[in-house]
């Protein structure tokens, strides 16, 4: 063996290296029970045996702070007595002097130390004679303490060696207690980012899905964070318009992506029955006000669209204002008439929040969040402003509104600690060669016509005879000639007998809306059912070789009238026959 | 709408007044195929018929071609303005044999 020849070397220094050895094997075990245990405390434990047996004490103690570092407890114990769970004010006894002043100490007869606690040898009966402690400390941060009581063999007194070597364990353990608690402050830190992407996933399917090239209504919203504060929404009325809101919930984070879940859905929920957008706010406002968190609140602007009118009704609740971009090229502003949501319970009038009514004549709407306005187009803080908004909608003009709403969104760039605010925009553009021509006929129809009369009523066989009538009455009404009122009862007679017999397949609890109306020099007759729509291909005329009776009705109405259609109801339920006859009126009338 | 039923000479005379409409074509139907089932000639009075609709005509086209499968004969007679006007609108009014009164066709 190579030892035997070498040199002779002092007892004291055999001991250090014997020691130092020690040390390293300690500190390496120690470190790969941190690092393989999930439990702190097992790992501890193990640790506090290690160094007692090394350092040869009758017992052992780990001492930790809590995370006020007012008090100290025992979380491992080997030895002597156990006092796990030992909880002690961090500046009494022994192990808090050594906290407190963050030096190792040696007491080597703990009778005459006016801080030593002698409670727990009161309850156990064993007596402490000595104590070695070290404290537990990374950098300047403290942990706590390594406590050991009486040595084993000789005197039964610690030596200054004893408290270098605990020192020395003490400041390991520190690091490797340290390190388990990053570690799990980590895994903590991973699960709730994995929260935060799953709620940001929710609220992010909370927005509606981008429409199309040809959309009307459409938006964006990119988060500053993972969840946002910020919301907008958009979905069809039943009547062909479209609701549309966005929002800006006060503050940031988690709360305020609660707060922006409920009024989103609060909107949507309640948007499809309220047909008005200030009254839609006041409702959804009295709620927020019952039940939000106190100092939290929502500007929020509401609207309806009705693509078929390019008219647009808008109530604002403390938001920034609405920019209408006109096709001429100019922007009108439109300021915010009530408050935000949730501070006030009482709308500001009786009929909720004030109500604008915009005609888009063509041109565009733009509803934004201050994040858009403030947000950074550069790396120095230049802000991109209302004038960089109007000059981006300017210069996108005539672009898809996607395409627009992504260029101003576009140009914010994420600072140095990313993005600045939550970046929403709503855009509503009015492309009056692209309303539905259908509907753009009904609805200048409708808008020229004079109702002479309207019905609903069973639609049951026993009341056809209550439409004649009324019909008749109307053509009365009208002077219209006695043989086209005799043709018009009966072709509005089939037509009614057909929704009848047919539209609610048997049931007898189906209504019936008929309107009589005179547009210029034309007969206007609505039928309109609320049963599932029916199959048009169905409802073809009779052919004249065939007498079977069915298509005997609608061979009729077609005789009769001028124009028979089907055309969609402007509620979007049932179906809708509307006929259409140049109206004859008695000679001599005028 | 009400029915009358009678014989004249070697015919059946079934009368109807007032409105033959869904509501009320399945008694009509039911009385002009009661008619034919006599066995006899049918002669369909309308004189005093307000309105007829598609359901009381597709009545009328029913009992002529049960009438007709059984080698009868079923002639309409007194058509009212009214019904005429259906009937010609429905072109029916060639599918029929029409008397102006009823005591043309018994």
């Amino acid at each position: 063996m190579s030892n035997a020849h070498a040199l002779p070397v002092s007892d004291t220094a055999a001991e250090d290296a014997r020691r130092f050895q020690a040390n390293l094997e300690l500190l390496a075990e120690m470190s790969r029970d941190f690092a393989v245990s999930r439990d702190l405390d097992a790992a501890l434990l193990k640790a506090v045996d290690h160094i007692t047996c090394s350092v040869d004490a009758e017992g052992g103690a780990l001492f930790l702070l809590d995370d006020a570092q007012e008090n100290l407890e025992c979380v491992a114990c080997v030895g002597a007595t156990e006092i796990t769970g030992l909880v002690i004010a961090a500046d009494k006894g022994i192990v808090g002097r050594v906290v407190q002043n963050d030096l190792g100490e040696i007491v080597r007869d703990v009778s005459k130390d006016p801080n030593f606690f002698g409670g727990v040898d009161e309850k156990t009966g064993y007596t402490t004679k000595s104590i070695l402690c070290a404290p537990l400390t990374v950098k300047d941060e403290r942990i706590g303490a390594i406590e050991l009581i009486n040595k084993r063999g000789g005197d039964g007194l610690f030596d200054p060696d004893d408290l270098h070597f605990l020192a020395a364990l003490a400041s390991s353990a520190a690091l490797a207690i340290l390190n388990a608690r990053q570690a799990e402050a980590l895994v903590e830190q991973e699960r709730i980012k994995r929260e935060l992407e799953l709620a940001r996933e929710i609220q992010s399917s909370l927005l509606p899905q981008a429409g199309s090239d040809g959309a009307a209504i459409a938006g964006v919203n990119q988060p500053a964070r993972e969840v946002s504060g910020d919301f907008f929404d958009h979905f069809p009325l039943d009547d062909g318009r479209v609701c549309f809101c966005l929002g800006d919930v006060s503050g940031k984070g988690m709360n305020a992506a609660l707060l922006m879940a409920k009024t989103a859905s609060l909107y949507r929920c309640l948007g499809k029955a309220v047909l008005s957008p200030g009254r839609l706010l006041a409702l959804v406002n009295r709620e927020i006000c019952e039940t939000a968190a106190r100092g939290m609140f929502v500007t929020m602007v509401g609207g309806i669209f009705d693509p078929r009118t390019g008219v647009v009704k808008l109530a604002n609740a403390g938001h920034e204002p609405p920019l209408l971009l006109t096709p001429e090229g100019e922007f009108q502003a439109f300021e915010a008439d009530g408050p935000p949501l949730g501070i006030i319970a009482d709308p500001p009038t009786k009929d909720g929040y004030p109500e604008t009514e915009i005609k888009l004549n063509g041109g565009s709407l733009w509803i934004f969040t201050d994040g858009v306005t403030e947000g950074y187009i550069d790396g120095e803080g230049t802000e991109l402003g209302d004038a960089g908004v109007k000059r981006i909608l300017m210069e996108t003009g005539g672009k898809p509104l996607m395409e627009r709403l992504e260029t101003v969104v576009g140009v914010i760039k994420p600072g140095e600690y990313g993005m600045r605010d939550d970046v929403t925009l709503l855009g509503v553009v009015d492309d009056v060669a692209a309303r539905p021509a259908a509907e753009v006929q009904a609805a200048s129809a409708a808008a020229g016509s004079e109702t002479v009369m309207f019905l609903r009523l069973p639609a049951r066989a026993d009341r056809l005879k209550v439409i004649r009538q009324a019909v008749r009455s109307a053509l009365e009404y009208l002077v219209c000639e006695d043989e086209m009122t005799e043709e018009v009862i009966l072709a509005v007679d089939e037509a009614c007998q057909n929704v009848v017999r047919h539209a609610y397949g048997g049931r007898d609890d189906g209504e019936i809306a008929v309107e009589l109306r005179r547009d210029g020099d034309d007969f206007l007759v609505d039928i309109q059912d609320f049963a599932a729509p029916v199959d048009l291909e169905a409802v073809k005329s009779r052919d004249l070789d065939d007498i079977r009776p069915g298509g005997l009705g609608v061979h009729l109405i077609r005789e009769i009238m001028d124009d028979v259609q089907f055309v969609t109801p402007p509620a979007g339920v049932g179906n809708l026959l509307q006929l259409r006859k140049r109206l004859k009126t008695k000679a001599g009338a005028s | 709408m009400k029915h009358e039923v009678k014989e004249a000479g070697a015919s059946v005379v079934v009368a109807f007044e007032g409105d033959i409409d869904l509501q009320t074509s399945p008694a009509a139907r039911e009385a002009l195929l009661e008619a034919v089932g006599m066995g006899k000639p049918v002669v369909v009075d309308l004189a005093a018929v307000s309105y007829i609709d598609s359901s009381g005509v597709a009545s009328l086209v029913e009992a002529l071609q049960t009438a007709k499968k059984g080698g009868q004969d079923l002639t309409l007679a007194a058509v009212s303005e009214g019904a005429m006007r259906v009937l010609k609108l429905a072109r029916l009014d060639a599918v029929f044999t029409i008397h102006d009164r009823v005591d043309d066709a018994v």
